[in-house]
């Protein structure tokens, strides 16, 4: 048994992928807006699906629509914003038990799918057709919140302001949520706008997941977007400029325990799926696994920190390696870090540690097909990125990549910015 | 010995396996599954802080910490470590030390049979050197670091010191930088001779693999297990709370909180998991999404999506507690204080019981799914002397009298405690 995975058009830059498995005790089925992101309208475009969270003209209030969730075995229904490279995805989702499970043999997916047609497609609107003032200050807050409490993690805080400096300017360094300012200025006519602006203009992925009947829930979607009046535009993956001619240096204080290290690399050049799995794997070889240069190194050997680990996001291109230490260590740290790198790009690393992180890779690869949310997260980031491969297949291009591929993708990282967290001296 | 244990709600089953070793075995393969989950845990955790054996003449009271301290050392052994054992079978491993319990565990696509050798092997193979022990305190040492700059660590660690005394469940699970400086490789080997002896351990696999692979890796490795007795202290704890409120300030936006409420633990393990289970039934119908209160909360910008409730019952300790974001983080206390004292006079609505019934049910039937989920839910069952269907046969057979009569036992509003970050 194995999965089965259709993209089909089913209007104007709308589409509906279906991933059919027998084996999910769940279905969950997604409608994914995506946006340019654009600073000046993250904040409206971020509001939308949360205040469309709120209720829709059927449930028309918070305390309804949840009910009515419970009554579908605690459905959830969610509404998310996340970015991907330079896009912003507003998503809203629906996951409930499959049929086999429901007591008294209800149809719960096609009822969860009528749902969530109704929360994106019919929502509670005053007089104006504006969404109310209310659910607009509730959410315009929760947003304001949202942006405010970046500084509560500390490591994804750091994080996020390494990439802020290293990609000054270019829209991928705008924010999730936006700013302060653009939050602030969320009114209940410039988020229905946002609204209206992304049903009209947003190309739309709907994605269902399970084990229940694709057909019929993505026909009840089908249906409920015909007769929308659309102008998508097209999508377009990002490309990102070069690295600055001299590495950016930044430091922060606050008042923290542990001082956080980051490094952004870019990594220039990358075309072809084969390059971009070639940067992958030098990335996961670098330190992306528990026996990695950087865990070896910089944790095990040195004994400097708890975590130090690099990630490549394929959407951008861009690398980061980050890790906490004592502040007094920074130097030290960081020194290995940039040694480790050289290693790498000098080709200092066994045909061993290659099959090994491949080896790592495919199974985290192939256990992403038995849970609906990461088979979910899986096509739509394909689908993003332009492509539609499965995660066996993609396993299988890792495998024929070889040591000079993956030092020309090491040789193609350039460091951007280094990062510091730091402690205020008086706390030290 | 072989056991068979079915469930004819879900139309599936698992084998149960009292290994000669003594070990408890649980293999849960799942058709359509492409891997394997294995979780071998011991029955251990940080709360186990002083204890005893048959063999010993006293109890022995060990620094805080020291659970999570041995999970680390354990990946180590002489030749190498654990880690890179795995690297060359394509295994994502890794481990986790909670309140009541450590765990060792691998998830993996292919070679699974020896995947699972390394895993019964290095955690039966323990090795520590005074070096050794010296390296991992550096490692540790920055662990806790990066906790104490967490701020949801931080308000939920400061709630279990408010709300209780002595009972070592308030303490950090990893302990602090001085209390693990006193950790040496004699006090590891004495903890781990006590606690991972494999009558007190249970290994679950979920997934993708055959069971006979296990069973034959299982005699071939492991050796039969001395019997012990073994002793934990409880804790001397009072019922009432060490304080009502606790404050402390961190680097963070809107203040975090948590409100807890101290309950009364069952008299075993199995009375503590439907404890738990009724509890979180309960938190639902005082302040979950649909009812009024949360409604009430969230338009008055008392709470925001970040708003959520939690129930936790091992061993000697019961309690429940909502955590959130607010700007006034007393009111909200308050607020549910008074729907609390509202529901004990006026009984639960039996319509929202029922209903409240059906979304945990359809929540806890996800675990199901899941091959990592469903290897946890296997130990915490066993552990908890269930088995893993059992959860959702009492969560199905609760009723409305056994909640308001709980009600007042885990919601005692004069056993709470407010526990809040801000800047």
């Amino acid at each position: 048994m194995s999965q089965t995975c259709v993209r089909t058009s089913i209007g104007m830059g709308i589409h509906l992928t279906t991933i059919s498995d027998p084996k999910f005790k769940h279905n969950l089925l997604s409608i994914n807006f995506v946006l340019p992101l654009d600073r000046d309208r993250a904040s409206d475009n971020a509001v939308v699906p949360h205040i469309l969270r709120m209720g829709c003209r059927n449930f028309p209030d918070i305390t309804s629509l949840n009910t009515r969730l419970q009554e579908l075995y605690g459905a959830n229904l969610d509404a998310s914003v996340y970015k991907f490279g330079g896009y912003q995805v507003l998503e809203l989702s629906i996951r409930g038990v499959d049929n086999r499970y429901a007591l008294e043999k209800e149809d719960i997916t096609a009822q969860c799918a009528q749902l969530l047609a109704q929360i994106v497609l019919d929502p509670k609107l005053d007089g104006n057709g504006l969404f109310y003032e209310t659910d607009t200050a509730l959410q315009r807050r929760f947003i304001q919140d949202a942006i405010e409490a970046e500084i509560n993690e500390k490591r994804s805080y750091a994080i996020s302001q390494c990439l802020q400096t290293m990609c000054q300017g270019e829209p991928v360094a705008v924010k999730t949520y936006g700013y302060p300012e653009t939050a602030a200025a969320i009114t209940p006519a410039s988020a229905t706008a946002a609204y209206r602006n992304m049903l009209k203009n947003a190309p739309i992925e709907i994605v269902f997941t399970g084990a229940g009947d694709a057909q019929a829930a993505g026909k009840i979607l089908a249906d409920a977007f015909a007769g929308l009046e659309r102008t998508p535009f097209a999508y377009q993956p990002v490309k990102l400029g070069p690295a600055p001619a001299s590495v950016r240096e930044k430091t922060e204080e606050m008042e923290i325990a542990q001082g956080k290290l980051v490094l952004g690399l870019r990594c220039q050049g990358l075309e072809t799926p084969r390059q971009i799995g070639a940067a992958r794997l030098f990335s996961a070889l670098y330190g992306g696994t528990p026996f990695s240069k950087l865990f070896r190194n910089v944790r095990e050997k040195l004994s400097l920190c708890y975590y130090c680990a690099s990630r490549f996001d394929s959407a951008t291109h861009l690398m980061l390696v980050d890790s906490g230490i004592e502040m007094a260590n920074k130097n030290k740290a960081q020194d290995e870090i940039l040694h480790q790198l050289e290693c790498v790009k000098n080709g200092d690393f066994t045909d061993q540690e290659i099959a090994e992180t491949k080896l790592l890779m495919r199974s985290s690869l192939i256990t992403t097909t038995d849970s609906p949310s990461a088979t979910e997260g899986w096509y739509m980031a394909q689908i993003l990125r332009g492509q539609m491969v499965s995660p066996q297949e993609d396993a299988d291009l890792l495998d024929t990549i070889t040591r000079e591929e993956i030092i020309k993708a090491a040789n193609a990282a350039r460091l951007d910015t280094i990062y510091f967290l730091k402690g205020k001296e008086e706390a030290q | 010995m072989k056991e068979i244990i079915r469930s004819q709600r879900l139309g599936e089953q698992y084998q149960k396996i009292l290994h000669p070793s003594g070990l408890t075995i649980l293999l849960y393969p799942m058709e359509g599954f492409k891997s394997a989950y294995a979780l071998f845990a011991t029955n251990y955790g940080s709360v186990d802080a002083s204890f005893k054996t048959d063999k010993d003449e006293d109890f022995v009271t060990v620094p805080a910490g020291i659970a999570h301290f041995l999970e680390h050392k354990l990946f180590e052994s002489e030749d190498g470590d654990a880690f890179e054992r795995y690297a060359k079978t394509g295994a994502n491993a890794n481990a986790f030390t909670s309140f009541d319990k450590t765990a060792y565990l691998f998830s993996c696509t292919d070679h699974f049979k020896e995947s699972i050798e390394i895993l019964l092997d290095f955690v039966t193979h323990p090795y520590f050197t005074p070096q050794t022990v010296k390296k991992e305190q550096g490692i540790i040492g920055q662990e806790i670091r990066m906790y104490d700059d967490n701020p949801d660590w931080r308000v939920y660690f400061n709630l279990l010191g408010a709300l209780y005394h002595v009972n070592p469940v308030r303490i950090d699970i990893a302990g602090t930088v001085e209390s693990i400086a006193q950790i040496d490789a004699d006090l590891l080997y004495r903890c781990y001779h006590t606690f991972y002896n494999l009558h007190n351990m249970t290994l679950a696999v979920a997934g993708n693999f055959d069971p006979d692979v296990v069973l034959d890796a299982a005699d071939r490795i492991l050796k039969p297990a001395p019997k012990q007795e073994l002793t934990r202290k409880v804790a001397d704890e009072p019922d009432t709370v060490r304080t009502t409120l606790v404050e402390q300030t961190l680097p963070v936006a809107i203040p975090l909180f948590q409100i807890g409420f101290k309950g009364k633990a069952g008299k075993t393990e199995r009375e503590n998991l439907w404890g738990k289970i009724a509890d979180e039934v309960l938190l639902e119908i005082i302040a979950g999404d649909s009812t009024p209160l949360y409604r009430r909360l969230l338009e008055a910008e008392l709470i925001n999506q970040t708003f959520e409730g939690e129930a936790m019952a091992n061993r000697d300790y019961s309690l429940t507690f909502y955590s959130g974001e607010s700007r006034d983080p007393k009111r909200v206390r308050d607020e549910i204080a008074t729907e609390i004292l509202r529901l004990r006079s006026e009984g639960i609505d039996p319509q929202l019981f029922d209903r409240v019934k059906k979304a945990v049910y359809g929540r806890y039937l996800g675990a199901y799914g899941r091959p990592e989920a469903l290897a946890g839910l296997m130990v915490t069952a066993q552990f908890a002397d269930a088995d893993a269907y059992e959860i959702l046969e009492m969560l199905a057979s609760l009723t409305l009298d056994q909640l308001n009569e709980r009600l007042p036992v885990s919601f005692d509003v004069e056993r709470c405690a407010l526990s809040i970050v801000r800047s």
